[in-house]
Protein backbone atom coordinates (compact mmCIF):
# COMPACT_ATOMS: atom_id res chain seq x y z
CA UNK A 1 0.00 0.00 0.00
CA UNK A 2 1.47 2.95 -0.97
CA UNK A 3 1.62 7.24 -0.11
CA UNK A 4 -1.86 8.10 -1.79
CA UNK A 5 -3.92 4.82 -1.61
CA UNK A 6 -2.95 5.48 2.32
CA UNK A 7 -4.25 8.65 2.42
CA UNK A 8 -7.22 8.28 0.83
CA UNK A 9 -8.06 5.75 3.53
CA UNK A 10 -7.16 8.24 6.29
CA UNK A 11 -9.11 10.75 3.99
CA UNK A 12 -12.36 8.39 4.38
CA UNK A 13 -11.87 7.35 8.29
CA UNK A 14 -12.35 10.89 8.69
CA UNK A 15 -14.77 10.80 5.78
CA UNK A 16 -16.81 8.07 7.29
CA UNK A 17 -16.42 9.22 10.82
CA UNK A 18 -18.10 13.17 10.27
CA UNK A 19 -21.04 11.73 8.77
CA UNK A 20 -22.04 9.28 11.40
CA UNK A 21 -21.17 10.40 14.14
CA UNK A 22 -22.87 8.76 16.14
CA UNK A 23 -22.62 5.32 15.02
CA UNK A 24 -19.02 5.48 16.16
CA UNK A 25 -19.50 7.09 19.37
CA UNK A 26 -22.10 4.12 20.17
CA UNK A 27 -19.69 1.97 19.30
CA UNK A 28 -16.71 3.55 21.50
CA UNK A 29 -19.05 3.61 24.42
CA UNK A 30 -20.27 0.34 23.89
CA UNK A 31 -16.53 -0.53 24.16
CA UNK A 32 -16.04 1.16 27.04
CA UNK A 33 -18.80 -0.08 29.09
CA UNK A 34 -18.17 -3.72 28.16
CA UNK A 35 -13.74 -2.96 29.29
CA UNK A 36 -15.04 -0.91 32.49
CA UNK A 37 -16.85 -4.11 33.48
CA UNK A 38 -13.97 -6.09 32.73
CA UNK A 39 -11.43 -3.93 34.45
CA UNK A 40 -13.93 -3.74 37.30
CA UNK A 41 -13.73 -7.31 38.08
CA UNK A 42 -9.85 -8.12 37.47
CA UNK A 43 -9.56 -4.71 39.94
CA UNK A 44 -11.40 -6.20 42.84
CA UNK A 45 -9.51 -10.02 41.66
CA UNK A 46 -6.18 -9.07 41.80
CA UNK A 47 -6.50 -7.22 44.95
CA UNK A 48 -8.28 -10.14 46.78
CA UNK A 49 -5.79 -12.26 45.44
CA UNK A 50 -2.87 -10.57 46.32
CA UNK A 51 -4.24 -9.89 49.80
CA UNK A 52 -4.91 -13.48 50.09
CA UNK A 53 -1.46 -14.71 48.92
CA UNK A 54 0.02 -12.35 51.90
CA UNK A 55 -1.77 -13.62 54.32
CA UNK A 56 -0.98 -17.02 53.39
CA UNK A 57 2.95 -16.16 53.52
CA UNK A 58 2.27 -15.05 57.28
CA UNK A 59 0.99 -18.66 57.86
CA UNK A 60 2.12 -19.85 61.17
CA UNK A 61 1.07 -22.87 63.23
CA UNK A 62 1.39 -22.91 66.49
CA UNK A 63 2.14 -25.92 68.82
CA UNK A 64 0.81 -26.17 72.60
CA UNK A 65 3.09 -27.66 74.55
CA UNK A 66 2.45 -30.34 77.53
CA UNK A 67 2.87 -28.08 81.03
CA UNK A 68 5.41 -28.22 83.05
CA UNK A 69 8.07 -29.75 79.86
CA UNK A 70 11.47 -29.94 81.33
CA UNK A 71 13.97 -28.09 79.13
CA UNK A 72 15.55 -31.40 77.98
CA UNK A 73 11.86 -32.28 76.46
CA UNK A 74 11.52 -29.30 74.90
CA UNK A 75 14.90 -28.71 73.14
CA UNK A 76 14.43 -31.76 71.70
CA UNK A 77 11.19 -31.81 70.49
CA UNK A 78 12.26 -28.59 68.65
CA UNK A 79 14.92 -30.31 66.82
CA UNK A 80 12.72 -32.84 65.75
CA UNK A 81 9.99 -30.01 64.73
CA UNK A 82 12.95 -28.64 62.55
CA UNK A 83 13.55 -31.64 60.57
CA UNK A 84 10.29 -31.55 59.60
CA UNK A 85 9.99 -31.20 55.74
CA UNK A 86 8.61 -27.28 55.62
CA UNK A 87 9.27 -26.10 58.67
CA UNK A 88 11.09 -23.14 58.41
CA UNK A 89 12.09 -20.70 61.59
CA UNK A 90 10.47 -21.95 65.04
CA UNK A 91 10.02 -19.98 67.90
CA UNK A 92 9.65 -20.52 71.36
CA UNK A 93 6.87 -18.62 73.37
CA UNK A 94 7.26 -19.44 77.23
CA UNK A 95 4.10 -19.32 79.67
CA UNK A 96 5.26 -15.88 80.81
CA UNK A 97 5.73 -14.57 77.36
CA UNK A 98 2.27 -15.82 76.14
CA UNK A 99 0.69 -13.90 79.22
CA UNK A 100 2.90 -11.15 78.49
CA UNK A 101 1.41 -11.13 75.15
CA UNK A 102 -1.73 -11.22 76.32
CA UNK A 103 -1.70 -8.49 78.66
CA UNK A 104 0.02 -6.23 75.94
CA UNK A 105 -3.06 -6.95 73.71
CA UNK A 106 -6.00 -6.04 76.44
CA UNK A 107 -4.22 -3.33 78.30
CA UNK A 108 -7.07 -1.79 78.56
CA UNK A 109 -9.12 -4.90 80.43
CA UNK A 110 -6.00 -5.65 82.64
CA UNK A 111 -8.55 -5.58 85.88
CA UNK A 112 -9.83 -9.07 84.27
CA UNK A 113 -6.35 -10.68 84.61
CA UNK A 114 -5.33 -9.78 87.45
CA UNK A 115 -8.09 -11.80 89.21
CA UNK A 116 -6.23 -15.00 88.04
CA UNK A 117 -3.50 -17.15 90.64
CA UNK A 118 -1.70 -18.84 87.89
CA UNK A 119 -0.51 -18.65 84.29
CA UNK A 120 -3.37 -20.58 82.34
CA UNK A 121 -1.50 -20.29 79.40
CA UNK A 122 0.30 -22.77 77.89
CA UNK A 123 3.83 -22.56 76.38
CA UNK A 124 4.15 -22.69 72.22
CA UNK A 125 6.23 -23.27 69.49
CA UNK A 126 5.06 -20.80 66.66
CA UNK A 127 6.24 -22.14 63.76
CA UNK A 128 6.82 -20.53 59.85
CA UNK A 129 6.69 -22.61 57.31
CA UNK A 130 9.72 -22.33 54.29
CA UNK A 131 9.03 -19.59 51.85
CA UNK A 132 6.63 -20.66 48.93
CA UNK A 133 6.03 -23.81 50.55
CA UNK A 134 2.17 -22.89 52.08
CA UNK A 135 0.29 -24.88 49.86
CA UNK A 136 -3.12 -26.09 51.58
CA UNK A 137 -2.42 -29.77 50.79
CA UNK A 138 0.97 -29.62 51.86
CA UNK A 139 -0.04 -28.00 55.25
CA UNK A 140 -2.47 -30.10 56.22
CA UNK A 141 -0.04 -33.60 56.35
CA UNK A 142 2.42 -31.51 57.93
CA UNK A 143 -0.03 -30.49 60.56
CA UNK A 144 -0.35 -34.53 60.97
CA UNK A 145 3.04 -34.71 61.87
CA UNK A 146 3.46 -32.47 64.39
CA UNK A 147 -0.04 -33.46 66.06
CA UNK A 148 1.98 -37.28 66.72
CA UNK A 149 4.99 -36.33 68.19
CA UNK A 150 4.76 -36.29 72.25
CA UNK A 151 4.79 -33.67 74.24
CA UNK A 152 2.05 -31.39 72.09
CA UNK A 153 -0.93 -31.25 73.73
CA UNK A 154 -2.44 -29.54 70.24
CA UNK A 155 -1.86 -27.50 66.91
CA UNK A 156 -3.25 -24.51 65.81
CA UNK A 157 -3.42 -22.50 62.69
CA UNK A 158 -5.37 -19.81 63.20
CA UNK A 159 -5.81 -18.86 59.72
CA UNK A 160 -8.13 -21.78 58.67
CA UNK A 161 -10.60 -19.56 57.31
CA UNK A 162 -8.05 -18.69 54.76
CA UNK A 163 -8.90 -22.06 52.88
CA UNK A 164 -12.37 -21.47 52.92
CA UNK A 165 -11.74 -18.16 51.70
CA UNK A 166 -9.30 -18.91 49.01
CA UNK A 167 -11.64 -21.13 47.42
CA UNK A 168 -14.21 -18.80 46.97
CA UNK A 169 -12.27 -16.52 45.58
CA UNK A 170 -11.08 -19.58 43.08
CA UNK A 171 -14.60 -19.61 42.44
CA UNK A 172 -14.85 -16.02 41.97
CA UNK A 173 -11.99 -16.18 39.30
CA UNK A 174 -13.92 -18.48 37.04
CA UNK A 175 -17.15 -16.60 37.68
CA UNK A 176 -15.17 -12.90 36.46
CA UNK A 177 -13.96 -15.41 33.70
CA UNK A 178 -17.21 -16.22 32.53
CA UNK A 179 -18.80 -12.98 32.46
CA UNK A 180 -15.80 -11.33 30.72
CA UNK A 181 -15.93 -14.00 27.80
CA UNK A 182 -19.88 -13.67 28.09
CA UNK A 183 -19.29 -9.99 28.13
CA UNK A 184 -16.75 -9.58 24.93
CA UNK A 185 -18.85 -11.97 23.24
CA UNK A 186 -21.72 -9.57 23.70
CA UNK A 187 -19.90 -6.27 23.02
CA UNK A 188 -18.43 -8.25 19.63
CA UNK A 189 -21.65 -8.85 18.56
CA UNK A 190 -23.28 -5.17 19.15
CA UNK A 191 -20.20 -3.51 17.51
CA UNK A 192 -21.11 -5.92 14.75
CA UNK A 193 -24.09 -4.51 14.28
CA UNK A 194 -23.46 -0.94 14.60
CA UNK A 195 -20.67 -1.04 11.67
CA UNK A 196 -23.26 -3.33 9.25
CA UNK A 197 -25.43 0.12 10.14
CA UNK A 198 -22.46 2.13 8.79
CA UNK A 199 -21.80 -0.37 5.65
CA UNK A 200 -25.17 -0.10 5.20
CA UNK A 201 -25.34 4.01 4.45
CA UNK A 202 -22.45 3.47 2.65
CA UNK A 203 -23.10 0.95 0.66
CA UNK A 204 -23.80 2.61 -2.87
CA UNK A 205 -19.99 4.34 -2.20
CA UNK A 206 -18.54 0.54 -1.41
CA UNK A 207 -19.96 -0.93 -4.48
CA UNK A 208 -18.88 1.31 -7.34
CA UNK A 209 -15.13 1.52 -5.55
CA UNK A 210 -15.31 -2.36 -6.17
CA UNK A 211 -16.98 -1.29 -9.87
CA UNK A 212 -13.82 0.83 -10.75
CA UNK A 213 -11.61 -1.47 -9.53
CA UNK A 214 -10.72 -0.58 -5.69
CA UNK A 215 -9.86 -4.01 -4.05
CA UNK A 216 -11.55 -5.39 -0.63
CA UNK A 217 -8.69 -4.32 0.65
CA UNK A 218 -8.53 -1.17 0.16
CA UNK A 219 -12.63 -0.63 0.43
CA UNK A 220 -12.45 -2.62 4.13
CA UNK A 221 -8.95 -0.44 5.21
CA UNK A 222 -10.90 2.54 7.15
CA UNK A 223 -13.33 -0.14 8.52
CA UNK A 224 -10.78 -1.90 10.29
CA UNK A 225 -8.51 1.72 11.34
CA UNK A 226 -12.17 3.10 12.70
CA UNK A 227 -12.68 0.85 14.64
CA UNK A 228 -9.40 -0.46 16.26
CA UNK A 229 -9.10 3.58 17.12
CA UNK A 230 -13.03 3.02 18.67
CA UNK A 231 -11.56 0.10 20.61
CA UNK A 232 -8.33 1.78 21.66
CA UNK A 233 -10.28 4.80 22.64
CA UNK A 234 -13.05 2.61 24.72
CA UNK A 235 -10.14 1.12 26.19
CA UNK A 236 -8.98 4.78 27.63
CA UNK A 237 -12.29 5.95 28.43
CA UNK A 238 -12.38 2.63 30.56
CA UNK A 239 -9.34 2.73 32.78
CA UNK A 240 -9.66 6.67 32.83
CA UNK A 241 -12.91 5.76 34.89
CA UNK A 242 -11.61 2.94 36.65
CA UNK A 243 -8.67 4.92 38.03
CA UNK A 244 -11.19 7.75 38.81
CA UNK A 245 -13.65 5.77 40.82
CA UNK A 246 -10.47 4.00 42.21
CA UNK A 247 -8.96 7.01 43.23
CA UNK A 248 -12.21 8.52 45.23
CA UNK A 249 -12.72 4.84 47.09
CA UNK A 250 -9.40 5.50 48.00
CA UNK A 251 -9.78 8.59 49.62
CA UNK A 252 -12.88 7.50 51.27
CA UNK A 253 -11.67 4.27 52.89
CA UNK A 254 -8.65 4.97 54.00
CA UNK A 255 -9.54 3.60 57.49
CA UNK A 256 -6.88 1.01 58.56
CA UNK A 257 -8.44 -0.91 60.79
CA UNK A 258 -10.40 -2.35 58.10
CA UNK A 259 -9.62 -5.87 56.71
CA UNK A 260 -7.36 -4.63 54.00
CA UNK A 261 -5.06 -3.42 56.56
CA UNK A 262 -2.28 -5.79 55.71
CA UNK A 263 -1.79 -3.73 52.06
CA UNK A 264 -3.06 -1.25 50.10
CA UNK A 265 -5.38 -1.26 47.47
CA UNK A 266 -3.10 -1.27 44.07
CA UNK A 267 -4.86 -0.24 40.99
CA UNK A 268 -4.20 -2.45 38.27
CA UNK A 269 -0.84 -2.75 36.82
CA UNK A 270 0.60 -1.14 33.27
CA UNK A 271 0.03 -4.37 32.00
CA UNK A 272 -3.11 -5.24 32.65
CA UNK A 273 -4.36 -1.75 31.60
CA UNK A 274 -3.04 -2.55 28.54
CA UNK A 275 -4.28 -5.43 27.96
CA UNK A 276 -7.65 -4.04 28.72
CA UNK A 277 -6.41 -1.54 25.55
CA UNK A 278 -5.57 -4.77 23.67
CA UNK A 279 -9.03 -6.24 24.34
CA UNK A 280 -10.88 -2.86 23.74
CA UNK A 281 -8.95 -3.14 20.22
CA UNK A 282 -9.75 -7.22 19.33
CA UNK A 283 -13.42 -6.32 19.79
CA UNK A 284 -13.20 -3.42 17.32
CA UNK A 285 -11.27 -5.66 15.02
CA UNK A 286 -13.19 -8.85 15.42
CA UNK A 287 -16.78 -6.91 14.83
CA UNK A 288 -15.63 -4.83 11.18
CA UNK A 289 -14.71 -8.34 10.13
CA UNK A 290 -17.83 -9.99 11.16
CA UNK A 291 -19.72 -7.42 9.43
CA UNK A 292 -17.75 -6.55 6.88
CA UNK A 293 -17.18 -10.64 6.10
CA UNK A 294 -20.73 -10.87 5.57
CA UNK A 295 -21.41 -7.35 3.80
CA UNK A 296 -19.09 -7.62 1.49
CA UNK A 297 -19.28 -11.30 0.39
CA UNK A 298 -22.62 -12.03 -1.42
CA UNK B 1 -15.38 -13.18 -38.96
CA UNK B 2 -11.93 -12.86 -41.06
CA UNK B 3 -9.45 -11.26 -39.20
CA UNK B 4 -6.71 -9.62 -41.60
CA UNK B 5 -5.00 -7.34 -39.58
CA UNK B 6 -3.90 -9.97 -36.97
CA UNK B 7 -4.79 -8.22 -33.66
CA UNK B 8 -5.59 -9.93 -30.92
CA UNK B 9 -8.75 -10.57 -29.73
CA UNK B 10 -9.56 -8.40 -26.35
CA UNK B 11 -13.25 -10.05 -25.79
CA UNK B 12 -13.73 -13.45 -26.76
CA UNK B 13 -17.78 -14.42 -26.00
CA UNK B 14 -18.44 -18.25 -27.20
CA UNK B 15 -22.30 -18.98 -27.10
CA UNK B 16 -23.27 -16.65 -24.02
CA UNK B 17 -26.63 -17.13 -22.62
CA UNK B 18 -27.83 -14.68 -19.82
CA UNK B 19 -31.13 -15.44 -17.94
CA UNK B 20 -32.98 -13.41 -15.32
CA UNK B 21 -35.11 -15.64 -14.20
CA UNK B 22 -37.38 -17.10 -16.74
CA UNK B 23 -35.95 -13.57 -18.93
CA UNK B 24 -33.95 -14.20 -21.35
CA UNK B 25 -31.72 -11.67 -21.60
CA UNK B 26 -28.92 -13.18 -24.17
CA UNK B 27 -29.40 -16.06 -26.09
CA UNK B 28 -26.56 -17.35 -28.22
CA UNK B 29 -24.26 -14.55 -28.45
CA UNK B 30 -20.72 -15.35 -30.06
CA UNK B 31 -18.29 -12.03 -30.30
CA UNK B 32 -14.71 -11.39 -30.99
CA UNK B 33 -13.36 -7.84 -30.15
CA UNK B 34 -9.62 -7.03 -31.50
CA UNK B 35 -7.88 -5.07 -29.62
CA UNK B 36 -8.14 -1.14 -30.37
CA UNK B 37 -11.37 -1.90 -31.92
CA UNK B 38 -14.29 0.60 -32.11
CA UNK B 39 -17.24 -1.29 -31.05
CA UNK B 40 -21.27 -0.03 -31.22
CA UNK B 41 -23.42 -2.45 -29.66
CA UNK B 42 -27.02 -1.25 -31.07
CA UNK B 43 -30.40 -2.55 -30.90
CA UNK B 44 -33.77 -1.60 -29.12
CA UNK B 45 -34.28 -0.98 -25.65
CA UNK B 46 -34.55 -4.48 -23.85
CA UNK B 47 -32.24 -5.91 -26.64
CA UNK B 48 -29.41 -6.96 -24.37
CA UNK B 49 -26.85 -3.62 -24.40
CA UNK B 50 -26.38 -3.59 -20.74
CA UNK B 51 -26.63 -6.89 -20.42
CA UNK B 52 -23.39 -7.41 -22.15
CA UNK B 53 -21.83 -4.78 -20.77
CA UNK B 54 -22.41 -5.97 -17.61
CA UNK B 55 -20.81 -9.43 -17.95
CA UNK B 56 -17.81 -7.73 -19.35
CA UNK B 57 -17.02 -6.53 -15.65
CA UNK B 58 -18.25 -9.46 -14.09
CA UNK B 59 -20.94 -7.24 -13.02
CA UNK B 60 -23.22 -10.39 -13.38
CA UNK B 61 -22.14 -13.78 -14.51
CA UNK B 62 -23.07 -15.51 -17.90
CA UNK B 63 -25.73 -18.29 -17.42
CA UNK B 64 -23.86 -20.61 -20.03
CA UNK B 65 -21.44 -20.15 -22.36
CA UNK B 66 -17.98 -18.62 -21.96
CA UNK B 67 -16.42 -14.87 -21.98
CA UNK B 68 -11.90 -14.30 -22.03
CA UNK B 69 -11.24 -10.89 -21.65
CA UNK B 70 -7.71 -10.32 -22.47
CA UNK B 71 -7.45 -13.86 -22.27
CA UNK B 72 -8.65 -14.37 -18.56
CA UNK B 73 -11.48 -16.70 -18.00
CA UNK B 74 -14.35 -15.07 -16.95
CA UNK B 75 -16.35 -18.27 -15.39
CA UNK B 76 -12.89 -19.43 -13.24
CA UNK B 77 -11.36 -16.02 -12.50
CA UNK B 78 -10.21 -15.69 -8.95
CA UNK B 79 -12.36 -13.50 -6.70
CA UNK B 80 -9.17 -11.66 -5.51
CA UNK B 81 -8.72 -10.94 -8.99
CA UNK B 82 -11.92 -9.27 -10.28
CA UNK B 83 -10.34 -5.57 -9.14
CA UNK B 84 -7.26 -6.12 -11.56
CA UNK B 85 -9.85 -7.04 -14.23
CA UNK B 86 -11.53 -4.26 -13.86
CA UNK B 87 -8.78 -1.70 -13.26
CA UNK B 88 -8.25 -2.83 -17.20
CA UNK B 89 -11.67 -1.39 -17.92
CA UNK B 90 -13.35 2.06 -17.82
CA UNK B 91 -17.01 1.77 -17.50
CA UNK B 92 -19.78 4.74 -18.36
CA UNK B 93 -22.55 2.82 -16.50
CA UNK B 94 -26.14 4.00 -18.05
CA UNK B 95 -27.06 4.80 -14.60
CA UNK B 96 -24.24 6.73 -13.80
CA UNK B 97 -23.13 5.15 -10.23
CA UNK B 98 -21.24 8.51 -8.93
CA UNK B 99 -20.77 8.41 -4.92
CA UNK B 100 -23.18 11.18 -4.51
CA UNK B 101 -21.24 12.11 -1.00
CA UNK B 102 -18.07 12.50 -3.53
CA UNK B 103 -17.63 15.58 -5.55
CA UNK B 104 -16.62 15.66 -8.63
CA UNK B 105 -13.49 15.50 -8.37
CA UNK B 106 -12.81 12.89 -6.16
CA UNK B 107 -15.54 10.72 -8.20
CA UNK B 108 -12.98 10.92 -10.72
CA UNK B 109 -9.99 10.86 -9.11
CA UNK B 110 -10.79 7.91 -6.75
CA UNK B 111 -9.73 5.45 -9.90
CA UNK B 112 -6.12 6.80 -9.59
CA UNK B 113 -6.04 6.64 -6.13
CA UNK B 114 -7.17 2.69 -5.93
CA UNK B 115 -4.12 2.03 -8.45
CA UNK B 116 -1.76 4.05 -5.89
CA UNK B 117 -0.78 6.81 -8.54
CA UNK B 118 1.31 9.68 -7.76
CA UNK B 119 -1.15 12.44 -5.96
CA UNK B 120 0.60 15.09 -8.16
CA UNK B 121 -0.55 13.02 -11.30
CA UNK B 122 -3.87 12.18 -10.07
CA UNK B 123 -4.59 15.42 -9.73
CA UNK B 124 -3.16 16.43 -12.89
CA UNK B 125 -4.99 13.67 -14.53
CA UNK B 126 -8.25 14.09 -13.24
CA UNK B 127 -8.68 18.08 -14.19
CA UNK B 128 -7.71 17.27 -17.88
CA UNK B 129 -9.88 14.81 -18.23
CA UNK B 130 -12.94 16.92 -16.71
CA UNK B 131 -11.79 19.86 -19.03
CA UNK B 132 -11.97 17.72 -21.79
CA UNK B 133 -15.87 17.17 -20.74
CA UNK B 134 -16.64 20.32 -20.11
CA UNK B 135 -16.66 20.26 -16.28
CA UNK B 136 -13.73 22.06 -15.36
CA UNK B 137 -15.57 24.62 -13.65
CA UNK B 138 -17.76 21.82 -11.32
CA UNK B 139 -14.74 20.36 -10.06
CA UNK B 140 -16.30 20.82 -6.50
CA UNK B 141 -19.62 20.10 -6.95
CA UNK B 142 -21.89 17.17 -5.68
CA UNK B 143 -23.20 14.81 -8.09
CA UNK B 144 -27.02 15.51 -7.07
CA UNK B 145 -26.19 19.23 -7.75
CA UNK B 146 -25.93 18.77 -11.47
CA UNK B 147 -27.88 17.67 -14.46
CA UNK B 148 -28.45 14.70 -15.54
CA UNK B 149 -26.32 15.55 -18.49
CA UNK B 150 -23.40 16.97 -16.37
CA UNK B 151 -23.41 13.85 -14.47
CA UNK B 152 -23.17 11.61 -17.53
CA UNK B 153 -20.04 13.52 -18.36
CA UNK B 154 -18.94 12.96 -14.90
CA UNK B 155 -19.50 8.87 -15.26
CA UNK B 156 -17.42 9.41 -18.80
CA UNK B 157 -14.41 11.32 -17.17
CA UNK B 158 -14.01 8.48 -14.78
CA UNK B 159 -14.20 5.93 -17.26
CA UNK B 160 -11.47 7.15 -18.99
CA UNK B 161 -9.18 9.11 -16.69
CA UNK B 162 -7.21 5.20 -15.77
CA UNK B 163 -6.38 5.45 -19.36
CA UNK B 164 -7.89 1.73 -19.76
CA UNK B 165 -7.61 -0.90 -22.10
CA UNK B 166 -11.04 -1.32 -22.73
CA UNK B 167 -13.81 1.35 -22.61
CA UNK B 168 -17.72 -0.03 -21.72
CA UNK B 169 -19.77 2.85 -22.52
CA UNK B 170 -23.58 2.07 -21.91
CA UNK B 171 -25.72 4.93 -23.62
CA UNK B 172 -22.94 7.59 -22.76
CA UNK B 173 -24.74 10.05 -24.59
CA UNK B 174 -28.29 9.65 -23.57
CA UNK B 175 -28.79 12.56 -21.57
CA UNK B 176 -26.72 15.40 -23.86
CA UNK B 177 -27.23 17.96 -26.39
CA UNK B 178 -24.81 17.75 -29.59
CA UNK B 179 -22.28 19.61 -28.51
CA UNK B 180 -21.99 17.61 -24.79
CA UNK B 181 -21.89 14.26 -27.11
CA UNK B 182 -18.82 15.71 -29.30
CA UNK B 183 -16.57 16.26 -26.17
CA UNK B 184 -17.38 12.62 -25.34
CA UNK B 185 -16.70 11.45 -28.55
CA UNK B 186 -13.66 13.39 -28.57
CA UNK B 187 -12.16 12.15 -25.76
CA UNK B 188 -13.41 8.52 -27.07
CA UNK B 189 -11.46 8.79 -29.99
CA UNK B 190 -8.40 9.84 -28.20
CA UNK B 191 -8.36 7.28 -25.95
CA UNK B 192 -8.85 5.08 -29.10
CA UNK B 193 -5.80 6.92 -30.71
CA UNK B 194 -3.86 5.80 -27.82
CA UNK B 195 -4.78 1.97 -28.14
CA UNK B 196 -7.84 1.56 -25.97
CA UNK B 197 -10.70 -0.86 -27.25
CA UNK B 198 -13.83 1.34 -27.04
CA UNK B 199 -17.25 -0.79 -26.80
CA UNK B 200 -20.26 1.79 -26.86
CA UNK B 201 -23.90 0.50 -26.66
CA UNK B 202 -26.17 2.80 -27.82
CA UNK B 203 -29.66 3.16 -29.60
CA UNK B 204 -29.29 5.87 -31.22
CA UNK B 205 -27.85 5.41 -34.55
CA UNK B 206 -26.78 8.74 -35.12
CA UNK B 207 -23.78 8.26 -33.16
CA UNK B 208 -22.68 5.80 -35.58
CA UNK B 209 -21.17 8.38 -37.81
CA UNK B 210 -18.60 10.36 -35.43
CA UNK B 211 -16.80 7.21 -35.67
CA UNK B 212 -15.56 4.85 -37.76
CA UNK B 213 -16.16 1.17 -36.41
CA UNK B 214 -17.53 -1.84 -36.13
CA UNK B 215 -21.77 -2.33 -35.42
CA UNK B 216 -23.16 -5.10 -33.53
CA UNK B 217 -27.07 -5.33 -33.74
CA UNK B 218 -28.83 -7.59 -31.10
CA UNK B 219 -32.40 -8.29 -31.21
CA UNK B 220 -33.97 -9.74 -27.83
CA UNK B 221 -30.91 -10.89 -27.04
CA UNK B 222 -29.67 -12.54 -30.50
CA UNK B 223 -26.70 -11.19 -32.47
CA UNK B 224 -28.79 -9.91 -35.85
CA UNK B 225 -25.79 -8.78 -37.81
CA UNK B 226 -22.32 -7.12 -37.43
CA UNK B 227 -21.30 -4.43 -40.26
CA UNK B 228 -18.22 -2.27 -40.70
CA UNK B 229 -18.80 1.24 -41.39
N1 LIG C 1 -31.51 -7.27 -13.18
C1 LIG C 1 -32.47 -7.72 -14.05
N2 LIG C 1 -33.44 -8.53 -13.60
C2 LIG C 1 -34.37 -9.00 -14.42
N3 LIG C 1 -34.43 -8.74 -15.71
C3 LIG C 1 -33.50 -7.93 -16.24
C4 LIG C 1 -32.48 -7.37 -15.42
N4 LIG C 1 -31.68 -6.61 -16.20
C5 LIG C 1 -32.20 -6.69 -17.45
N5 LIG C 1 -33.28 -7.47 -17.48
C6 LIG C 1 -34.07 -7.82 -18.67
O1 LIG C 1 -33.20 -8.29 -19.64
C7 LIG C 1 -33.54 -7.78 -20.92
C8 LIG C 1 -32.37 -7.00 -21.50
O2 LIG C 1 -32.18 -5.85 -20.73
P1 LIG C 1 -30.99 -4.82 -20.98
O3 LIG C 1 -29.74 -5.60 -21.11
O4 LIG C 1 -31.04 -3.80 -19.94
O5 LIG C 1 -31.41 -4.20 -22.37
P2 LIG C 1 -30.93 -2.86 -23.07
O6 LIG C 1 -29.76 -2.34 -22.31
O7 LIG C 1 -30.59 -3.26 -24.45
O8 LIG C 1 -32.08 -1.94 -23.02
C9 LIG C 1 -34.75 -6.90 -20.70
O9 LIG C 1 -35.89 -7.65 -21.07
C10 LIG C 1 -34.74 -6.59 -19.25
O10 LIG C 1 -36.04 -6.46 -18.77
MG1 LIG D 1 -29.47 -0.52 -21.40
Amino acid sequence: MNLTTRSSIFQRVRRNVSTTPYLHLATTATIAFSLLIIGTFALVYTNISDLIRSWQDNIRVVAYLSDGLPEGRRTSLQQRLAKLYGVGEIRYVSKDAAMDRLKRQMKHRLSLLEGLQENPLPASFEIRLVQGWQGWERLDPLVDQIKQLPDIEDVEYGQAWLRRFSQFIAFFRLASLIIGVLIVATTVFVCTNTIKLTLYTKRQELEIMSLVGATDAFIQTPFYIESLIEGFLGGLIAVGLLFGTYRLFISRVQSPHLLLSSGEIAFLSLTACGALLAVGMLIGWFGSYLSLKRFLRP
Amino acid sequence: MIMTTGAEPVIRMFHVHKRYGSQMALHDVNLTVLKNDFVFITGQSGAGKTTLLRLLFLDEVVSQGQILVNGIHLQRIRRAKIPFLRRNMGVVFQDFRLIHSYTVYENVALVLETTGQQKRYIQKRARQVLRMVGLEDRLHAYPQRLSGGEQQRVAVARAAVGNPLILLADEPTGNLDTTAADMVFDLFRQLHTRGTTVIVATHDSRLFEKVQGRIVVLNQGCVESKLTV
